[in-house]
């Protein structure tokens, strides 16, 4: 049992390293393979939580989530990159040095005296839980400091990577019907935003946001 | 007359509007049959609500009903009380005669604009302003309150064509709704207090209610309900709202609309919430004399015929408040007695107003169906044209005049008796008030005799000054019944003062702060006595005099020129042409007042002269003389108020960048300050 923990404690680092990689990679397309990599990391936690439960139909959805997040949305997204032969993602608000400083002091902050707090929840899992917390406050640094839009997709999924495996460690799962509606939404999602990513790219000829100022006018 | 009678009308009363609404839609097409089913069920719906409400005041035929709903805050409650039963009268009244005036003037709409939609919103509207009357629990008002305002908004934007009306439909929509946000607060406050939304339940909690949360809801109800009322400076809307709407809606809107708010601030602080403070009622007694002496001094400087009239609607709220603020200030000094009388006199004139009001609104809509327009320069000599429409006008002036024997001597005499008695009653200070307050009514009473006789005089007597006016004709029969109506019913109030003052008295008493008290006047069906001997007035004696005098005039003018012979022959006109342009205008009549009062009207002179001569410039051609008012609410209060909240919006503007970053940025900043500071 205490190897288990282990290892589902490991699997979060290696969440939390994706998207510390995320924020440190340059090319679109490493970006995409890291949110597969992340999104596979979930699916083994919930892919366990199926396992010891022995419930079918998380499993069912279990391997649904995996389709929808280590296949589809990849693919979606590569197929974007190469479509509109995006090889690079746009640059990000602050260098490298100060935003590697800030995602020091975001993950500082979160194991905190007055995060601490939070790992009652579930006391067998607080390191994993303030770790989760770090990771939803990283993801949403990483949709702040991007200017590219995929980027920005990417982070926004992430983020939701990020509520998953808090939720998970939380013991907060959800019914398998719920986590199928959200599995759907996030697919619908995907599709919706990849389709306004090429639209913007036609329109623009970059997915920079800050070159579609003037739509605020 | 039982109270399953009661019940019965009660049901078809909204009955019919609902039929005359829908009704009025599906028929859409047709114009005359959908002005025909819009009023008849508007007609029914009013005589409906006519015998409910005079079953309920002359027999008790009270009753309350709740029927529960799915959301536990709200219940669709129903109180048809004394109270109640008073208002929703003074509407079924005003909404009869409007609705019979209705079925002709609407022709003049047909072809232009939707017939079908016009009297699907006029019924709502008036099925809106009944609930407002009868519901008893506070969310179920606000519905019945809001269903007032959107129908009533859609009814002053009906003649869409005209800019001017969509821009007073838009200032009225902002501005009503300003005020409910503050009746909506008073509310919440009251629901903070006793954890219910129910008026019985909030009247039996409010024990322990501290001064200051007291104060804070008599502020919003006053601003909330004051907004309505369209009392000074909250009235800016009004002037633009109630003409722009056809002229049957404007009789309802001046005539009952506005006294929602009147309605409400009597059902709160006599009946829901009593325990007053001394400055509440004088602060409504100086709002009153404030609103009844600007409304009739800008009344005077108007030269559009619905704008007089609504500017009218002020002053006379104003005196509603005078006798409300005199109840409040008698209430809070224990003297409940002088408080029945006070509530009495301000429910009187509410009938009143009521009545007049909505009688020379529908005579201004007879004469501009006629002319084609609002401007009383353009109108003259219509006495010869629309006789009937003179009479019943010239009825109306003088029961807005205060002149007896019509309904607006008694309750101004009634109103004036209460402010004597605090004088009367009270220490210095309050005495004051009351002696300023009964200043200004008598001040206000001479203004709005002189003002009618600027509106009657330019627009009946003389010379026709346009073209419209010299081929007007007299309006069709349903508009003189609607008139005749409301005329017939000025007098009848005011012969039969003493039993309805009596009624009055009673609706008073019926209120939860006045309960036990007896009112300080008796009243029988010819007289009203104060028991003290302080007053007393016989409306059908002082009829019975004026008839006399009248007819030893008239005796005396026999004997002296009776014998005579009418000769018939031309006036000496110094050798020029006499004609329309010879006559003084009504501009000319009010020019001396306003001249007066500038200090506070602010007028602006413009003269514009065209010589024959353009050169030698001796002999004048052509000589306009333009006299306007600037609206000093706007100039000093709305637009400065306008722009601090445009400052401040630029202001807050710099955090809206347009830049999505900066806004998940905002949303990350929150989400960890509330992390910090929930965990």
């Amino acid at each position: 049992m205490l190897h288990l923990s282990q290892t589902l404690f490991f699997i979060e680092i290696i969440i939390f390293a994706t998207v510390i990689f995320m924020h440190l990679s340059k090319k679109s397309s490493s970006v995409v393979v890291l949110y597969a990599l992340q999104s596979l990391s979930v699916t083994v936690l919930l892919l366990a939580s199926a396992l010891e439960e022995a419930n079918l139909a998380l499993l069912a959805v279990t391997i649904l989530i995996f389709a929808a997040k280590v296949i589809v949305a990849p693919y979606f997204f590569l197929k974007l990159l190469k479509k509109n032969q995006l090889k690079f993602s746009v640059s990000s608000y602050l260098n490298t040095p100060l935003t590697l400083i800030v995602l020091t002091i975001l993950t500082i902050m979160t194991h905190a005296n007055f995060f601490k707090p939070i790992a009652v929840i579930a006391p067998a899992n607080g390191s994993a839980l303030l770790m989760a917390i770090a990771i939803i406050l990283i993801s949403i640094f990483l949709i702040i400091n991007r200017r590219g839009a995929l980027s920005q997709m990417i982070g926004i999924l992430s983020l939701e990577n990020a509520i998953v495996s808090f939720a998970f460690f939380a013991g907060l799962e959800q019914t398998p019907g719920l986590e199928l509606g959200v599995t759907f939404d996030i697919i619908t999602w995907i599709v919706i935003a990849t389709v306004f990513v090429s639209m913007i790219h036609k329109q623009f000829g970059s997915l920079d946001v800050t070159s579609m100022k003037h739509l605020t006018e | 007359m039982t109270e399953a009678l009661a019940q019965t009308c009660f049901v078809v009363l909204f009955f019919s509007f609902a039929v005359g609404a829908i009704g009025s839609l599906i028929l859409r097409n047709n114009d005359r049959l959908a002005d025909w089913w819009g009023n008849s069920f508007a007609i029914l719906g009013s005589i409906s609500g006519i015998i409910a409400s005079i079953s309920a005041l002359a027999f008790g035929n009270t009753f309350s009903y709740t029927l529960p709903s799915s959301f536990s805050i709200l219940s669709f409650s129903i109180n048809f009380d004394y109270l109640a039963a008073f208002f929703s009268l003074v509407l079924s009244l005003i909404s009869l005669f409007a609705s019979i005036f209705a079925l002709g003037y609407v022709k003049h709409f047909f072809g232009k604009y939707n017939i079908g939609s016009l009297g699907f919103f006029y019924n709502t509207f008036i099925a809106g302003v009944m609930l407002v009357f009868l519901s008893s629990n506070a969310i179920f008002f606000l519905i019945a309150w809001e269903l007032m305002a959107l129908t009533s908004y859609a009814l002053v934007v009906y003649e869409r064509h005209d800019e001017k009306n969509v821009k007073a439909g838009l200032l009225y929509f902002i501005m009503t709704h300003i005020g409910t946000a503050f009746i909506i607060l008073l509310f919440l406050l009251l629901f903070k207090q006793v954890g219910s939304f129910d008026f019985a339940a909030i009247k039996a909690g409010l024990a322990g209610m501290s001064p200051a949360l007291r104060t804070a809801v008599f502020i919003f109800a006053l601003i909330g309900f004051g907004m309505k009322a369209g009392i000074i400076p909250l009235h800016i809307w009004l002037p633009s709202a109630h003409p722009a709407a056809p002229s049957h809606v404007s009789a309802i809107l001046s005539g009952v609309m506005i006294k929602t708010g009147i309605y409400m601030l009597i059902r709160l602080f006599l009946d829901i919430m009593p325990g007053t403070s001394l400055w509440w009622g004088l602060a409504v007694l100086v709002i009153g004399s404030v609103s009844s002496l600007l409304g009739v001094l800008y009344a005077l400087a108007e030269h559009d015929i619905k704008r007089l009239l609504a500017y009218h609607s002020i002053e006379n709220i104003g005196i509603i408040l005078l006798g409300l603020g005199s109840s409040l200030t008698f209430l809070a000094l224990g003297f409940k007695s002088l408080a029945i009388l006070g509530l009495t006199a301000s429910l009187y004139h509410t009938l009143n107003h009521a009545t007049f009001k909505a009688l020379l609104f529908l005579g201004a809509g007879s004469v501009v169906s006629k002319t084609h327009t609002r401007n009383i320069e353009e109108y003259g000599g219509l006495i010869r044209f629309m006789p009937l429409t003179a009479l019943f006008f010239l009825i109306g002036s003088m029961a807005i005049s205060a002149l007896p024997p019509f309904n607006g001597f008694f309750s101004e005499w009634m109103t004036f008796q209460s402010l004597f008695r605090g004088f009367q009653a009270l220490n210095s200070m309050a005495q004051w008030i009351f002696v300023l307050a009964a200043g200004s009514l008598a001040f206000t009473g001479g203004l709005a005799a002189a003002c009618f006789v600027k509106a009657f005089g330019a627009t009946f007597l003389a010379r026709p000054r346009s073209e419209e006016a010299r081929h007007a004709h007299e309006s069709e029969p349903s508009l003189l019944v609607g008139m005749g109506g409301l005329a017939i019913l000025t007098l009848v109030f005011g012969f039969f003062a003493g039993p309805i003052s009596s009624v009055l008295a009673k609706t008073a008493g019926s209120l939860g702060a006045l309960k036990m008290a007896e009112a300080p006047m008796a009243a029988s069906w010819n007289s009203v006595r104060f028991a003290d001997g302080f007053a007393s007035l016989s409306m059908p004696l002082v009829l019975g005099v004026l008839a006399l005098s009248l007819a030893i005039v008239a005796f005396i003018v026999y004997l002296w020129a009776g014998g005579r012979k009418v000769r018939t022959c031309a006036t000496w006109d110094c050798g020029t042409t006499l004609d329309s342009r010879m006559e003084i205008t009504a501009t000319g009549f009010s020019r001396s007042i306003v001249t007066i009062f500038n200090g506070i009207l602010k007028s602006t002179k413009q003269q514009d002269i065209e010589y024959h001569d353009a050169d030698m410039r001796y002999f004048s051609k052509e000589n306009r003389f333009t006299l306007e008012t600037r609206d000093i609410y706007k100039d000093y209060l709305y637009e400065p108020l306008h722009r601090s909240v445009l400052k401040i919006s630029n202001f807050f503007k710099r955090v809206q960048t347009g830049n999505i970053n900066v806004y998940i940025l905002y949303i990350f900043l929150a989400i960890f300050i509330l992390l910090i500071a929930l965990v």
